[in-house]
């Protein structure tokens, strides 16, 4: 008797029926196990659209398998059209998976080190193929993926979903809320550039504001690794990015789909009776079966936002890339990224604990408990005037704040260097790096004789400079003017001094600021970087 | 249904199309990105250069006498210097372990008696590894550019006496010479420009020389402003003005400019006030 014995049943079939007719069960026998109960005949049923057979075989994934155990088997035909979903959860989840597989792909190339991150980023761009299309779909994910959450709370809010029974699933949705938002302002920090730097460091200077002073100094201490950002935040940073928010991401979605399913999709508001969820209720006649219909949907929204996200990333959009960081360099306007403007905004009203900790505190917050402290039963709109207006109210109030954290509100910079800075911004090229380099010849050119420069790429960038300079003029400060000299400086490379002049009212003597920047011929700035 | 199928499938093809194109056009792109990054780092070179290295090697690196040599030669880009220490790496690294160490011990010999203070951040400088990186990319830049080494001055040198006898000055040509003999390299002030110009309360040096004469404290032997200009290029020494004793100027420009080239020096500096 041999020891053991290789018993390969497929020898057998083929000795019982015939290869070919062995084989093609083998390979339903495949199909049916990979997707937990439907085969070959089936699947080819569920893309024809045929009607399914009694009982229908389509309901076993859902009931046998680990991932469609998290789809409804049907929809009520009423949320199976674009209103009143939006389809904006489904997509929330889309940006999710998206980001972590490009995601990634980029830690293979990365290091949380200050001393080679930034390199690592230069490797990826210049070293690495198709690593400037992942970092720049990554980057483009992360921001649609803000807007997307942000706008599928605000949906849930006007529909009323978030009433009776569903509040928990809203309180983990302001979970998952705040989970994109910090996870897309801790991928701020990684590749280590200015933009890294300085927008983190807005962000964390929050908790330093924490009261008492102890406390605060603490937390900061917690959150930047050392009293400034160095190479224990980056590292913390990149942790909290890759492994403690999406797990954190994770586990918060689980409940939210589970809870989703326990409770079904809310129906439009009309087309309930006041106070009554039917949700569960499908009758017969109104369901939209996941198999086929949702399945060829979701599958072809997959592979149409693919599609645009990756021709976006190739052709039009480039993830940007400042300098690298300098904490003794900071940029003349620095902003933390668009979705905390508001509450740099805030910040410019005043106190930083009240305006920066306390109210986005009690903001956040009420959004968290919205759902058990606005009990009214009605999902209609006509009966939520008082609230669908609140929550307009505070949609234009974010809309305000955000703008009064941009740059042009209340910033007090000197004209001087604004002039300077508009040509020669130090967060992004700016027009005068952008200038075609063999149109800047060499010579001095007086920023009030614009028309008289030698072409007309210098006249734009001297009568920009010219409106820049004419801001100069103040009670303090008057007859300013500019200049902008060109001189070769090396093989291939220019120097470039902006120079403003004026006249202090006070002494009568002058006044001057002057800047050089250095360009190069092969520079190639505006392809995004 | 039945579009949503074609649909989806030609998305699939247009993905895996744009993926071909990045595919074939990488390489070129890649390429590119080094070259445009390779330029930046030149820019960024450039800048550094002019806040920490012009103030002893020149604004364009060709060093000025008994401060700091030139770097800007051709010197060293034939390999000359490299072999005569017996440096066996690339200039790059050459460069890069003097600028990040700097030369704590002056080469003997030479009429370079200074240090140069270490740069790099792992030796207690101010400057990071790409920082390093960027100088040595601006330096190397001069490659194929440098000059031939300074030469002696066209007709006779001026010597060293104050109380010489000039020709007519011509102010804008000594205007032109202060730039190209490296005078702004030290004699700078990062707010108005060259340290004779006229700034705040100070006029400029022009009116400066004629104040300094009747100073108590003023040492030298001149008796107008114009023989006070000649004196303080000739004879440094002669005379420091309280606040710049440690800071050596050079006194060997009496060998190196011609009596026309001080004239129109002082001429352009006594234009100044």
């Amino acid at each position: 008797m041999a020891l053991f014995r290789l018993h390969l049943p497929l020898l057998d079939e083929i000795k019982a029926k015939g290869v070919r007719r062995a084989l093609t069960d083998k390979a339903d026998d495949v199909v049916t196990r990979v997707t937990a109960g439907l085969n070959i005949r089936e699947v080819r049923g569920v893309l024809r659209d045929d009607a399914p057979a009694r009982p229908n075989p389509r309901l076993k994934p859902h009931a046998e398998g680990f991932w469609l155990h998290m789809k409804p088997t049907y929809y009520h035909n009423l949320v199976d059209g674009l209103y009143p979903t939006f389809r904006l959860g489904w997509l929330s989840t889309f940006f999710f998976a998206f980001e972590i597989l490009t995601g990634v792909f980029l830690m293979f190339y990365y290091t949380p080190s200050p001393l080679v991150a930034y390199e690592d980023m230069l490797n990826l761009l210049s070293n690495v193929p198709f690593g400037r299309l992942m970092r720049d779909l990554h980057k483009l994910g992360a921001e649609v993926m803000v807007a997307v959450v942000a706008l599928h709370m605000l949906r849930t809010f006007v529909t009323g979903s978030y009433k009776k029974p569903r509040q928990f699933t809203w309180a983990t949705g302001v979970i998952l809320l705040g989970v994109t938002v910090v996870l897309s302002f801790s991928g701020y920090l990684l590749p280590w550039d200015q933009l890294s730097l300085w927008a983190v460091t807005i962000g964390a200077s929050m908790f330093e504001a924490i009261p008492p002073e102890v406390v605060g100094r603490a937390v900061n201490l917690i959150v930047r690794g050392a009293p400034e950002i160095g190479a224990g935040g980056l590292l913390r940073f990149y942790l909290l990015h890759i492994i403690g928010l999406p797990l954190v991401g994770i586990l918060a979605l689980g409940v939210h789909y589970y809870k989703v399913i326990l409770h079904g999709h809310s129906l439009p508001p009309e087309a309930e009776e006041v106070g009554v969820d039917t949700a569960k209720r499908v009758p017969m006649d109104r369901r939209t079966y996941f198999m086929p219909q949702i399945l060829t949907r979701e599958l072809f929204y997959v592979a149409g936002l693919t599609a645009i996200l990756v021709g976006a990333a190739a052709f039009f959009y480039h993830a940007p890339l400042e300098p690298h960081a300098d904490t003794l360099v900071t940029p003349l306007h620095t902003t933390a990224p668009w979705y905390f403007l508001w509450v740099q905004g805030m910040l410019k009203l005043g106190d930083k604990v009240l305006w920066g900790l306390i109210v986005p505190g009690v903001m956040t917050g009420l959004l968290l408990v919205l759902p058990y402290i606005e009990v009214g039963p009605s999902r209609r709109y006509a009966d939520r005037r008082v609230g669908l207006s609140i929550g307009a109210l505070s949609v234009a109030v974010l809309a305000v704040l955000s703008y009064m954290g941009t740059p042009w509100y209340a910033v007090q910079t000197s004209a001087d260097q604004e002039a300077i800075a508009e040509l020669v911004p130090q967060t992004h090229p700016g027009p005068l790096r952008l200038a075609p380099w063999d149109d800047l010849v060499v010579g001095t050119y007086e920023a009030g004789q614009w028309q008289n420069a030698p072409n007309a790429t210098l006249q734009e960038l001297l009568r920009i400079f010219q409106e820049g300079v004419e801001r100069v003029e103040s009670p303090e400060r008057t007859s300013p003017s500019g200049v902008i000299v060109i001189e070769d400086w090396q093989n291939g490379l220019r120097k470039i001094t902006l120079r403003v002049l004026w006249t202090e009212t006070a002494t009568g003597r002058p006044g001057e600021n002057s800047q050089s920047v250095y360009l190069h011929r092969d520079s190639g700035y505006g392809q995004g970087e | 249904m039945k579009w949503r199928i074609v649909l989806g499938l030609l998305a699939v093809v247009v993905i895996t199309g744009v993926g071909a194109y990045v595919a074939i056009s990488e390489e070129a792109r890649m390429a590119a990105f080094t070259e445009a990054y390779h330029a930046r780092q030149i820019e960024t070179g450039g800048a550094l250069f002019e806040a920490r290295c012009r103030t002893c090697h020149g604004p364009q690196g060709t060093g000025i006498e008994g401060v700091a040599p030139a770097i800007n030669s051709p010197e060293l880009f034939s390999g000359q210097r490299l072999q005569a220490i017996g440096f066996s790496g690339t200039m790059q690294d050459y460069l890069k372990g003097v600028i990040s160490a700097g030369r704590p011990v002056p080469s003997a010999g030479t009429n370079y008696p200074q240090r140069m203070p270490a740069w790099g951040e792992s030796y207690g400088g101010p400057l990071r590894d790409d920082q390093i990186d960027a100088l040595v990319a601006f330096i190397m830049n001069w490659q194929g550019e440098a000059g031939p080494a300074a030469t002696a001055p066209a007709s006779e040198a001026v010597g060293t006496d104050i109380h010489v006898a000039l020709p007519p000055g011509d102010a804008p040509a000594g205007a032109a010479l202060a730039d190209s003999l490296g005078c702004t390299g030290c004699h700078m002030l990062s707010t108005v420009g060259p340290g004779w110009m006229a700034q705040g309360q100070e006029p400029g040096i022009g009116s400066r020389a004629a104040s300094r004469l009747e100073q108590a404290d003023y040492t030298g032997e001149a008796t107008s402003p114009e023989e006070y200009l000649v004196e303080a290029i000739l004879q440094p020494q002669a005379y420091l003005v309280a606040g710049y004793e440690s800071v050596p100027m050079p006194g060997n420009y009496g060998q190196q400019l011609t009596a026309q080239q001080l004239a129109d020096l002082v001429a352009y500096l006594l234009s100044l006030h």
